[in-house]
């Protein structure tokens, strides 16, 4: 056999590779988006019908505010937080060791009084240096100041100064929809054994918001957000309702998540040691409540939304996107027994592999094609009409998912779009897919190089003063 | 399959999504005059019954009729809950009411049809039902054995919606056979939602706790922590049970609990012993006796309880400080009567009871 026909074989494995790779990542997609969006659909129907419960149930939560030189945004998170429209809660934030000026911020906007108010220590985080509470708003408001330890550590600290039995995790630099709260915890009065649920985040840039309410909706106008606009609701929401399905969402995402304190407790809180400690926490509840025989439901809660400064730089969204990757590996490595074991049910079989092959191992898989296509065209081993055919068949299929998630999304919670927004989503559907998912390939698939060197970094990106309120 | 096969399968799918897009989109921008004019429509005709019933006259039968007709479809019940909301909202005219009062032989029809509709028109129709069949003089036997079917079906908005429903205009009697069917189902119903739900109850409470109380042991633990929850929220009358209860070995730990939590929310002297005596409890597994005890002893006075609290501040469970402090603090104890907590040996006691005795300072000097 000559070098051309060891080529030739090498090609046809990888093209029935290929085929199989992309029938499995479009099927899944597919039924994403169909799911998701049906899904979307039925709750509006829903809801248009009153099949809700009505608002005066109220279970009592802490929301944990995790800061790290924030001092631009946090004084406008905390008052959007003031603006809930929920009785029974409290606001714990905890800066974890800023060097800019976060906590004077914090002081001086709510009034805060230093008190010495002891800590019940129930999951492992670095020692607090001061406690300021501040009395006269809505809610207690609690600052806890920590030496620097990372997000997953002052996410634990939140955890120790909590006092209530449900605890939400969330993003500093991000805003909660007035209704969020009320939303997100409607699935534990909804189902007996609720241990987590996830909230919807959506980029906020180009968003008009007041008092926690949308007034104004539009598609950012810089292209990379734009973009990251629509790849949310095609990659993030639609893929998250489907796994909801079946009890196998495996990602709430670090900027609005609930969770049941006892059970996170129990299950030791955020790992220190991961640069994904939102990913992580899920995953490690699935294995605990298995492993102790606890009926447990992870929910997501797609009408409970949290709006969030997608990277408006692509530096910036590369540094995002590096951190999630590493995050993902670490997690999926960390709990790799789950892959494919009985015991963890779909969650190991569907869940697991689905993240392992399309999100750990995808980058490396399209970067491998794409070094594969150039190398057969050198060899002029490969059919370029088809190619490029199948290049835009690609483009196409994809371009509609995403418009019909995107539609689906916009439809579904009562949003406007001006026909300026719908040409937009149009046109940068093509370009996202085309484009910016191979830069972002590239991105994760050098993520790993020299990651322990960053272990508990934060990971910040730009930030732009927010006008919420 | 031959792989283009696939490809045009799933294009054809892609394409006829963003299609529904398309209709949906358009169908929605169309949805709310649709139904503001069906709401006109249905207005215009409410409003002649309204003034043959201001000239003393009733609803025409033929009315009756038309409305039987019309409500059977979803989007007609939708626009003629839109017409009524801003009548019965107004509570000017009582030709309204008594226009719900006349219109009950429809409504009862309508329930007949809704309850073999799939579950969220049914659920739809409860709502429709909860919202106004609101009047205590309201209420039919049979409409209300009608709700108990919808209070049966095996969804949660149907359920709650029915359950409201009754809340607002049923008996005691269907209440509590509506509560004991919630057992028999795998459909989940949160003790909170059945607390605020029975709270909202729009008759007698007494007379409604009563029967609940009487037939109590025929609910499981679940229920049972609900029903005890309504009662401390709604009456201090049941001490002497509670009494009973809470000193019950052999009852559910929850229902235990409720029934310390009860003394915390109403004086009763005869308690006081029990609750000195839960709250003295060192055995790890029974920190949530003491801890719950020990925030009942809040609304307690003498030494004996101010000893008790002290000594619970010495606790090793957290909960168990955390509350005593808590509770001393409410009987207004000052630095000067706490002196041995504040400046004894014990660290955890004292950072505890300073915390609260601070936070107090703090929040009289900020008004």
């Amino acid at each position: 056999m000559d070098t051309i026909d060891a080529f030739k074989l090498f090609f046809d494995y990888v093209g029935a590779f290929f085929i199989l790779y992309m029938i499995g990542y479009a099927s899944f997609l597919f039924l994403a988006v169909a799911v998701g969006s049906s899904t979307l659909y039925q709750l509006k129907r829903r809801s248009g019908l009153k099949n809700e419960l009505p608002q005066e149930y109220y279970v009592p939560v802490t929301i944990v505010v995790p800061a790290y030189n924030e001092e631009i945004t946090i004084a406008a998170t905390i008052r959007s937080l003031l603006c809930l429209d929920y009785k029974i809660y409290e606001i714990v934030i905890v800066d974890d060791g800023s060097t800019d000026h976060t906590v004077q911020v914090l002081l001086d906007t709510f009034h805060m009084k230093q008190v010495p108010r002891p800590l019940h220590r129930m999951v492992p985080c670095k020692p607090e240096r001061a406690i300021y509470e501040a009395s006269g708003f809505k809610v207690p408001i609690s600052l806890i100041c920590k030496k620097n330890g990372g997000k997953a550590d002052a996410l634990n600290m939140g955890i120790n100064a909590s006092r209530y039995p449900y605890f939400v995790c969330m993003d500093a630099d991000s805003v909660l929809q007035h209704d969020s709260l009320e939303k997100i915890v409607r699935p534990v009065l909804e189902e007996g054994n609720v241990v987590a649920v996830g909230g919807a985040v959506r980029p906020c840039n180009g968003t008009e918001i007041e008092n926690g309410r949308v007034v104004a909706y539009h598609l950012p106008n810089r292209l990379l957000p734009c973009m990251q606009v629509l790849e949310y609701d095609r990659s993030f929401l639609a893929a998250r309702i489907l796994f909801d399905k079946f009890n196998g969402s495996i990602i709430i995402s670090g900027a609005f998540g609930l969770f049941k304190k006892s059970v996170v407790v129990d299950a030791g809180g955020y790992d220190t040691t991961t640069m994904g400690e939102d990913m992580e926490l899920v995953v490690k509840l699935h294995v605990f409540c298995r492993e102790h025989g606890i009926p447990y439901r992870i929910r997501y809660a797609t009408d409970a939304i949290c709006w969030t400064q997608a990277p408006e730089s692509l530096r910036d969204l590369r540094k995002q996107r590096r951190r999630w990757h590493i995050g993902l590996f670490q997690s999926m490595s960390r709990h790799r027994r789950i892959l494919a074991n009985p015991k963890y049910g779909l969650v190991g079989f569907i869940s697991y592999l689905y993240f392992l092959i399309y999100e750990l191992f995808s980058p490396y898989i399209e970067i491998f094609g794409v070094i594969t296509v150039i190398l057969a065209f050198f060899l002029d081993l490969i059919n370029i009409p088809f190619m490029i055919m199948f290049f835009f068949i690609y483009v196409l299929y994809s371009a509609i998912l995403s418009l019909t998630a995107f539609f689906a999304r916009i439809h579904t919670i009562d949003l406007k779009l001006s026909l300026s927004d719908v040409a937009k989503a149009i046109g940068l559907c093509a370009l996202e897919v085309s484009c910016l998912r191979f830069i972002m390939a590239w991105v994760r698939a050098t993520a790993l190089i020299g990651y322990r060197a960053n272990r508990q970094s934060w990971g910040k990106s730009q930030r732009k003063k927010i006008h919420f309120d | 399959m031959r792989i283009e096969v696939m490809i045009y399968i799933y294009g054809a799918i892609c394409l006829s999504m963003i299609l529904f897009n398309v209709v949906y989109s358009l169908l929605l921008r169309g949805s709310k005059p649709r139904l503001d004019r069906r709401s006109r429509k249905l207005e215009g005709m409410v409003q002649l019954q309204l003034e043959r019933l201001r000239r003393g006259e009733h609803v025409e039968e033929g009315h009756q009729i038309r409305m039987q007709r019309k409500l059977r479809h979803l989007k007609n019940l939708m626009a003629f809950d839109q017409t009524l909301r801003p009548l019965v909202q107004e509570e000017k005219d009582s030709a309204i009411h008594s226009y719900l009062v006349e219109l009950q032989p429809t409504i009862l029809y309508l329930a007949l049809v809704y309850i073999r509709r799939e579950n969220m028109q049914a659920a739809y129709f409860s709502y429709f039902l909860s919202r106004y069949m609101l009047k205590r003089h309201m209420p039919i036997q049979t409409l209300q054995d009608v709700m108990l079917d919808y209070a049966r079906k095996d969804n949660l908005y149907c359920r709650v919606n029915a359950l409201q429903a009754l809340y607002n205009f049923g008996s005691p009697q269907h209440i509590c056979t509506a509560l004991q069917m919630q057992t028999q189902s795998s459909v989940f119903l949160h003790e909170k939602i059945l607390t605020e739900g029975l709270l909202s109850y729009t008759g007698d409470h007494s007379q409604l706790i009563a029967l609940l109380w009487e037939r109590l042991d025929t609910f499981p633990p679940h229920t049972q922590l609900a029903i005890l929850n309504y009662i401390r929220f709604q009456t201090g009358d049941y001490t002497a049970q509670m009494l009973e209860l809470m000193t019950n070995q052999r009852a559910d730990k929850e229902l235990r609990l409720a029934a310390i939590r009860y003394f915390g929310k109403y004086h009763y002297q005869p308690a006081l012993d029990y609750l000195l005596y839960f709250s003295s409890q060192t055995d790890p597994t029974r920190w949530e006796y003491a801890t719950v005890s020990v925030t009942a002893l809040a609304c307690y006075r003498g030494e004996r309880v101010v000893i008790a609290l002290k000594q619970a501040l010495h606790s090793a469970n957290w909960y168990v400080r955390y509350a005593a402090a808590a509770s001393l603090e409410a009987q207004q104890m000052d630095y000067k009567q706490l002196l041995d907590i504040v400046s004894g040996s014990d660290r955890y006691a004292r950072e505890m009871m300073t915390y609260r005795l601070e936070s107090r300072r703090m929040q009289k000097a900020g008004g």
